[in-house]
């Protein structure tokens, strides 16, 4: 019992709730698919782009703020807020 | 004073096809036809910043075979826009190239300008400027077709030194983009890109 709490609470910071990241610049559906397959490559379950929002929402495996906006970068855009829920 | 003016009024009125650096670690594969003049190229964008790969271009019934290697200058993104800068630089055999390319785009407005110069002992010089202009009257979500009303100027020299104005429709899907125009005069154009 004691092993498997354990090992929940190692789990946990792995698989957690949702991301919200803000993103700037992200005008072009196109361009921004960079964005779905950087986190998808970075091991990231379920990426939501909204463009009307501005923002992009990670379900899945969490990612430091640091990772986030490194990804963000390399896509091409510039990250803003993030918060989780 | 008459092409100073033409450039002006591109800067500010008229993107090309071409997206000369994409995401870290993409490819981009273009393949872009007019009657007169063809660009076909194979880009890996190394970072965010820089992008080598193979090019080939046809100026009429001249072919011209080139390494490219583009860079990012500078780029801003806004709340609800993105401005770019782009160096493009070419090396082939007796023949060279380079430019640069700026862009300015919304969800619903495009606008672009490239110049570009081929070189060589062996060619005549071959100055591409084109400027586009484009309007989406339908923001569309991330996984939606997405379409494009586009009007293109194209200045070859040593092709078609005269304005070809080319308007087109241009359609985007995930990371396929496709293009369809005809010139003023009747000329077609078709142009394909694939990121991936």
């Amino acid at each position: 019992m004691k092993l498997f709490l354990l090992a929940a609470l190692f789990a946990l910071p792995a698989f957690a709730g949702e991301t919200i990241v803000n993103v700037k610049g992200m005008v072009c559906s196109m361009c921004a698919q960079g964005l779905e397959k950087k986190f998808t490559e970075a091991g990231v379950e379920k990426i939501q782009v909204d463009l009307d929002q501005k923002q992009v929402r990670l379900e899945g495996k969490e990612l430091s703020d640091q990772e986030i906006r490194k990804i963000i970068t390399w896509a091409g855009y510039e990250a803003g807020d993030i918060s989780r829920k | 004073m008459k092409q100073l003016l033409l450039i002006t009024f591109m800067i500010f009125s008229l993107k090309a096809l071409a997206h000369p650096v994409i995401y870290k670690g993409g490819w981009a594969i273009n393949s872009g036809n007019m009657a007169n003049y063809s660009n076909n190229y194979v880009l890996y964008s190394f970072t965010n910043r820089f992008a080598a790969g193979i090019e080939h271009d046809r100026f009429d019934k001249v072919d011209v075979g080139l390494l490219k290697f583009n860079s990012l200058l500078v780029r801003h993104n806004g709340d609800d826009s993105q401005a770019n800068l782009y160096f493009h630089g070419g090396v082939g055999k007796e023949i060279y190239n380079y430019g640069a390319e700026a862009d300015w785009e919304t969800r619903t407005l495009y606008t672009s300008l490239k110049h570009l110069r081929f070189e060589g002992p062996r060619y005549k010089n071959y100055y591409v400027t084109q400027g586009r202009v484009g309007l989406s009257p339908i923001k569309t979500g991330f996984d939606k077709l997405q379409a494009w009303f586009m009007v293109q100027g194209m200045v070859i020299h040593n092709v078609e030194d005269t304005v070809m104005i080319t308007p087109m429709l241009r359609f985007f899907y995930h990371n396929i983009l496709w293009e369809v125009g005809s010139s003023t005069r009747g000329d077609w154009m078709l142009n394909l890109m694939v990121h991936y």
